[in-house]
């Protein structure tokens, strides 16, 4: 009965048709309301309060690893899901000035309740010696009923984290090295976009979709077209949002490259990710090597790929 | 729980007591179970958690007892110890017990229609896919267990046998309360690493019985249901069955030869008879899944996109 986000619905091993089908039409269930979204949007609410409850849950999983940091590693799908507790019960008590042992206590019950399901074994009692604000276990079970039954104890989430394994088989990719890095990848972006507010609006499946199109345009850039046209076959998703979703995941990744160049010296030569993918494949080296490698030029291409291709990567938004 | 008004005890259900009554609100009936899981020290307990959040999944399907809501009741005043959780369930007035016994008692006897067969079958076997499909075993499908809702023609599987709190006792407290005649051979025999096929089996035994109207192996004790098991089926041998002599509670039985299964279900069809005997396979590797049930030529005269 373990709950898994990237399986939710089943602990078999081979994803039906039918639990796929399933995991489609009971994505809406698991997100916030639209009205949510709008209220962020025009202040209705104050965004200041989302952001201060996400960095609660952060700052609570944070001295948590650090506590038990030789027992085990803080699992960063503990906090997605806090954080996709957190929005729902927002999305349906809209907290206008919450006090500030409010929000903390929201923070602290939604990261209990997503510990209870993916069996993290953690403690209330484990954030007690936190700084600042001590919560008795009894109030914190009484607001986790509260969140309990504002989400209609729907807890086990579908997340993109669900999708990515259907979307990656439509995308019939034979080099387990190649899967890896692209889900890897995709991941991070799903990750990112949890904390922007305009991913909000998007179903799940969409913003999963969007993020492994995302993953794949600088990974793989000739599969690209091959990858988006398999998941434009899909006929759950939605065209358009999905193009939305993925211009806007672009302008949010092309923002950490910005970034990211910023910090690191011009002197990068643009290396050829797919040479280098099939030279390695094919010699037969180990894959670990191949990983190793891969991911190093990876590391490479984020960087040279969106200081000297910028044009491209626009015209081919277009073609989308 | 001021919500709802109690009408009834409508019976015993494999956790609980089970009351049919009317939310005040909006006069809608519904099932009240009251659930052995109790809040302690550290909030909602986590296994409750998973449980009633993976029913509540799993209840989107048309083919199972939709859980309407989750009731959290703090009410110390009775003398309770500590919270309790109710679970409310969509209310449906018949099951498919009372509706066979209709067909067998009663002032108007009579067979249930071959047609009707087949439908029920089929949303059964829909039910269980979509059971198995998201991980979940049944364990204790059984007629009392399939809720019928009469005008719309629909079969609904309830009291899904989740995982650790919802444990279906396997030893029965009495016999009266657990019935085996739905139980497959490797529980019976002591199996503890069962599988999706456990519930294919009941689905046999349940099917057998709307044709028969009455139970297919009606044992009174875990040894008295594997020896009705034996008698129709034969004793089970290493040949078509690896390890069955292995299990925990094997025995030296005597030794049976297979009848003729048709003669059990006389009114059946051919076909009916090849899907039955799929789903009483003594190894559970070879017992037909709910999924693949549902393409077999049994199912062909069936107009499936009703479902």
């Amino acid at each position: 009965m373990e709950f898994d986000l990237e399986n939710p619905l089943t602990d078999l091993e081979d994803l039906t048709s039918d639990s796929v089908a399933s995991l489609f039409l009971t994505e809406s269930d698991h997100m916030p309301s639209h009205s949510y979204f709008s209220s962020l949007q025009a202040g209705d609410m104050d965004i200041l309060v989302r952001r201060e409850a996400i960095a609660s849950i952060a700052q609570f999983l944070t001295f948590r690893s650090s506590f038990m940091q030789f027992s085990c590693n803080f699992d960063p799908l503990l906090s997605y899901l806090a954080v996709n507790y957190l929005d729902r019960f927002l999305s349906c008590h809209l907290m206008l000035q919450p006090k500030q042992w409010v929000i903390k206590l929201l923070a602290i019950s939604c990261v209990s309740l997503a510990a209870k399901m993916k069996k993290t074994d953690i403690s209330i009692s484990d954030f007690q010696g936190d700084a600042g604000i001590i919560f008795d276990t009894r109030t914190i079970g009484r607001m986790e009923t509260l969140i309990l039954g504002a989400l209609k104890w729907r807890m086990r989430s579908v997340t993109p984290f669900s999708f990515i394994s259907h979307f990656i088989s439509l995308f019939k990719l034979q080099d387990p090295p190649l899967t890896q890095a692209l889900k890897a990848r995709a991941v991070h972006i799903i990750f990112k976009a949890q904390k922007d507010i305009n991913f909000l609006v998007y179903n799940p499946s969409i913003v999963s979709a969007s993020a492994l199109l995302s993953a794949s345009h600088e990974l793989f850039p000739l599969q690209f077209p091959c990858f988006r046209n398999a998941l434009s076959n899909c006929s759950y998703l939605n065209k358009d949002n999905l193009l939305h979703c993925y211009n806007a995941l672009q302008a949010v990744v092309l923002e950490e490259y910005e970034s990211v160049s910023e910090a690191v010296s011009s002197t990068v030569t643009p290396v050829n990710v797919l040479d280098q993918i099939f030279s390695s494949s094919e010699s037969g080296k180990s894959n670990t090597v191949t990983t190793l490698r891969l991911e190093r030029d990876i590391k490479r291409r984020k960087i040279s790929h969106y200081c000297h291709n910028q044009t491209v990567h626009v015209s081919q938004i277009r073609q989308f | 729980m001021e919500k709802y008004e109690k009408l009834e005890k409508v019976g015993e259900g494999t956790y609980g007591k089970v009351y049919k009554a009317k939310d005040k609100a909006t006069g809608q009936l519904v099932a009240l179970k009251k659930t052995r899981l109790e809040m302690d020290e550290e909030g909602v307990p986590p296994t409750a958690l998973r449980e009633v959040s993976l029913l509540q999944m799993l209840s989107q399907s048309l083919y199972v007892v939709r859980l309407l809501s989750v009731e959290h009741v703090d009410n110390r005043k009775d003398g309770r110890p500590k919270p309790v959780l109710y679970l409310v369930f969509e209310y449906l007035d018949t099951d498919l017990k009372k509706f066979i016994d209709s067909h067998r008692k009663g002032s108007n006897p009579r067979p249930l229609a071959p047609s009707l067969i087949r439908n029920f079958l089929y949303q059964l076997c829909k039910g269980v896919a979509h059971c198995h499909s998201h991980g979940v075993l049944h364990r204790d499908l059984k007629p009392q267990n399939l809720l019928l809702d009469k005008e719309r023609g629909i079969l609904k599987i309830a009291d899904l046998g989740l995982g650790r709190a919802f444990t279906v006792p396997l030893k029965s407290y009495t016999h009266e309360i657990v019935t085996l005649w739905y139980r497959a051979p490797e529980v019976l025999l002591g199996s503890t690493h069962y599988s999706t096929a456990v519930d294919m089996w009941s689905v046999g035994c349940i099917f057998a019985e709307m044709v028969r109207r009455q139970a297919l192996f009606p044992g009174d004790s875990e040894f008295q249901q594997l020896l009705h098991i034996f008698r129709l089926l034969g004793t089970p041998t290493e040949n078509e069955w690896r390890g069955v002599t292995s299990f925990r509670d094997w025995h030296v039985y005597p030794q049976w030869q297979p009848q003729n299964l048709a003669r059990a279900v006389p009114s059946l069809g051919a076909d009916g008879v090849d899907l039955l005997s799929k789903m009483l396979k003594y190894d559970p590797a070879e017992r037909i899944s709910a999924k693949a049930a549902l393409d077999h030529p049994y199912f062909d005269s069936l107009d499936k996109s009703q479902f």
